[in-house]
């Protein structure tokens, strides 16, 4: 009995860890969400290439440097993230000037087809093979009690928090969040009120390129392999936005942790146990979706929008 | 008073027809790699039957799905199931396996009451993940993600053998239905369904049953769906999970929506967009470019797709059925102002 618990408190670590990623995918819809009513198919592509571009850069920086320490990761990490502000500017000139004025659904298919271009141009640009991404943890893991949890994991979610106290502060407290969530909530009125909403705009790029670069480079020393496969996280990263529901950000936070868990839980302790879970591992996340939607249409978090007739 | 279609040039009609069944002798006499045109063409009818039913679904009834590749699936396999394992005739198959995916659709339709928008759009991806899982899950019957191979169809004793005869079956198959669709669209049905997309409340207060209509509509765009299905399953003779992808879904929504949401023809056009791009522009003008450029991607087809996928929105955001109206309007204006239905 002991050995479940263990293996379930260890499990849970791992799913955190696993949960704060999709948490910052999902923070990234939410974010584009809330602005324009866009749902951003590309998420999980912006992830993909952070991890690439972390990955070049490390490479890169360890020539510079004469082999890898601590310094080359802080130097990359530093360069992906100037990285992700210049693709959010881009992308703002590319997919939201242009398609300002058109329906949502416009949009939403420049973000598929952006979602395409980049998977390609990634795999173009990268070459067919895997390549084996490091981690400035190594496999250092630390025991508490008889629980072994890997330093890796902790550093995912101690940057979450940090990174989510931080745009909580800027949501909250600074002027150009406030100048942000009112926009989301009425861009006519913001206008009005003479807020300039097209930099508003870019800045809510800028922020999902962010998250998803950083998504990516916390991920890439999770996985054993780096190839263009990870994008795919971004579908898996659906669900916990929508499980939140859509536009709220406590919500992304909730949903992808709980979907994190229960994704390592029901791969580890419950496929170990039960010999027919194995066979909805995979879907299993779908399934607490389709229920949770039954009973709560709008999500968790979510508020039903009153319309008006 | 006007007539039933009165948004169209009925006289051109059997000219198209014609057309499209001429069309298949005229490519033989223009090249010798007809075949794989006709191929190419074929998989275009296939997905074309599919995106007439998601275009009532999603562009009429507003109920986005990003799921149907799923009930392609359930077509394809269960025709494969019945007319293999079980023994049915082909010709009864059509109309059980269709009806098979179109009550998926009720299951499916029975959550579409409560949840809308995007929720509805990743419920949806959810059952397409579901049902792929399922039919792994089910190995006995359908070989697991091996896959299964599926016999010839035989309509009344005439096999259909190559995709010289398959263009001719599914070509006929297409005209049915949009036919059967543009029927549904001008009926008590369509209206119903439009009503809905417009403004729920206000169908609602109109003494529309929403649940009702909804369901309704999920059934139908399953019954086109299933039955795209069993043309792929028996054309394409071998089937697996491999086939019904998530991404086949987002590029069937697209497919829709580059045509133009909310028209039959548009989505048939887009469909031909979509597929006579991706199979057979595209490797041209990558060979085209191949003699400049040193090439090895593979991936380099994708970025040409997307590039113009990209493009295409950016310019022509309304799509092509948008396009097609737009040029239409201009040449009636031409010279004086003819009266301006708006659609």
């Amino acid at each position: 009995m002991n050995d479940v618990l263990t293996g379930l408190l260890q499990e849970s670590v791992s799913g955190i860890a696993l949960g704060c990623i999709y948490a910052l995918i999902a923070f990234g819809f939410t974010l584009i969400y809330r602005a324009t009513e866009v749902v951003n198919f590309a998420q999980g592509e912006l992830m993909m290439v952070g991890a690439y571009v972390n990955f070049f850069f490390v490479t890169q920086f360890s020539g510079v440097l004469g082999g890898v320490n601590f310094w080359v990761y802080l130097f990359a990490f530093a360069g992906s993230i100037i990285f992700a502000i210049l693709f959010g500017i881009l992308l703002d000139y590319i997919i939201n000037r242009p398609l300002k004025d058109e329906p949502v659904f416009s949009v939403i298919m420049a973000t598929i087809s952006l979602a395409i271009i980049l998977r390609s141009l990634t795999a173009i640009i990268a070459g067919p093979i895997s390549l084996v991404p490091a981690s400035p943890f190594g496999d250092n893991t630390f025991n508490i009690g008889s629980v072994v949890i890997s330093i890796l994991d902790i550093s995912i979610i101690i940057w979450t928090i940090v990174l989510m106290a931080i745009f909580y502060f800027f949501f909250n407290k600074t002027r150009w969040g406030i100048a942000m969530k009112a926009t989301s909530t009425d861009p006519e009125a913001a206008q009005l009120m003479g807020i300039p909403i097209k930099q508003v705009y870019r800045f809510v790029w800028i922020f999902a390129a962010l998250v998803g670069v950083i998504g990516g480079v916390l991920l890439a020393p999770r996985m054993a392999l780096l190839d263009t496969n990870i994008s795919y996280l971004g579908l898996k990263a659906f669900p916990a936005a929508i499980l939140g529901g859509f536009g709220s950000i406590p919500g992304a936070v909730v949903g992808g942790i709980i979907l994190g868990i229960i994704e390592t839980i029901s791969m580890g302790t419950l496929s170990f146990h039960f010999e027919w879970v194995k066979e909805i591992n995979d879907i299993i996340v779908w399934i607490v979706l389709i229920v949770v939607l039954m009973i709560r249409p709008n999500g968790l978090f979510g508020i039903a929008k009153v319309k008006r007739v | 008073m006007k007539g039933r279609y009165d948004d169209e040039n009925l006289k051109w009609i059997p000219v198209l027809i014609l057309a499209i069944f001429l069309f298949p002798f005229i490519l033989k006499g223009a090249t010798s790699s007809y075949k794989y045109y006709l191929y190419v063409l074929n998989i275009a009818g296939i997905y074309m039957i599919l995106t007439i039913g998601l275009d009532l679904l999603s562009g009429f009834t507003g109920l986005m799905s990003l799921g149907h590749a799923a009930f392609l699936a359930i077509g394809a396999y269960s025709s494969a199931i019945l007319v293999d394992q079980v023994g049915i005739p082909f010709e009864l198959s059509i109309f059980i396996s269709p009806v098979i995916a179109g009550l998926f659709g009720l299951v499916i339709g029975f959550p579409a009451l409560r949840i809308e928008g995007m929720y509805l759009g990743l419920t949806t991806m959810g059952f397409g993940f579901i049902v792929k899982r399922l039919i792994i899950a089910l190995r006995e019957w359908t070989g697991g993600s091996a896959g299964m191979p599926v016999s010839k169809a035989t309509i009344f004793g005439f096999t259909i053998n190559n995709d010289w005869d398959n263009y001719f079956m599914i070509y006929s198959f297409v005209i049915i239905s949009v036919i059967i669709a543009r029927r549904i669209v001008i009926s008590k049905l369509g209206r119903a369904f439009m009503a809905i997309r417009d403004s729920e409340q206000a169908a609602q207060a109109s003494g529309i049953n929403l649940a009702k209509y909804k369901m309704l509509s999920f059934f139908i765009s399953g019954l086109f769906a299933g039955f795209a299905g069993v043309l792929f399953a028996h054309t394409s003779h071998f089937i697996s999970t491999d086939h019904f992808d998530i991404l086949l879904s987002i590029y069937f929504i697209v497919m829709v929506l580059i045509g133009g949401a909310g028209s039959i023809y548009g989505a048939v056009l887009g469909t031909l967009f979509i597929v006579l791009m991706e199979n057979l522009f595209i490797p041209l003008f990558k060979d085209g470019l191949a003699k400049y450029i040193h090439l090895e991607a593979g991936d380099f087809q994708a970025f040409i797709f997307g590039f113009i996928m990209l493009l295409f929105i950016i310019f022509q955001p309304l799509g092509l059925y948008g396009m097609w109206l737009k040029i239409r309007i201009y040449w009636k204006l031409f010279p004086f102002n003819p009266r301006r239905r708006s659609t």
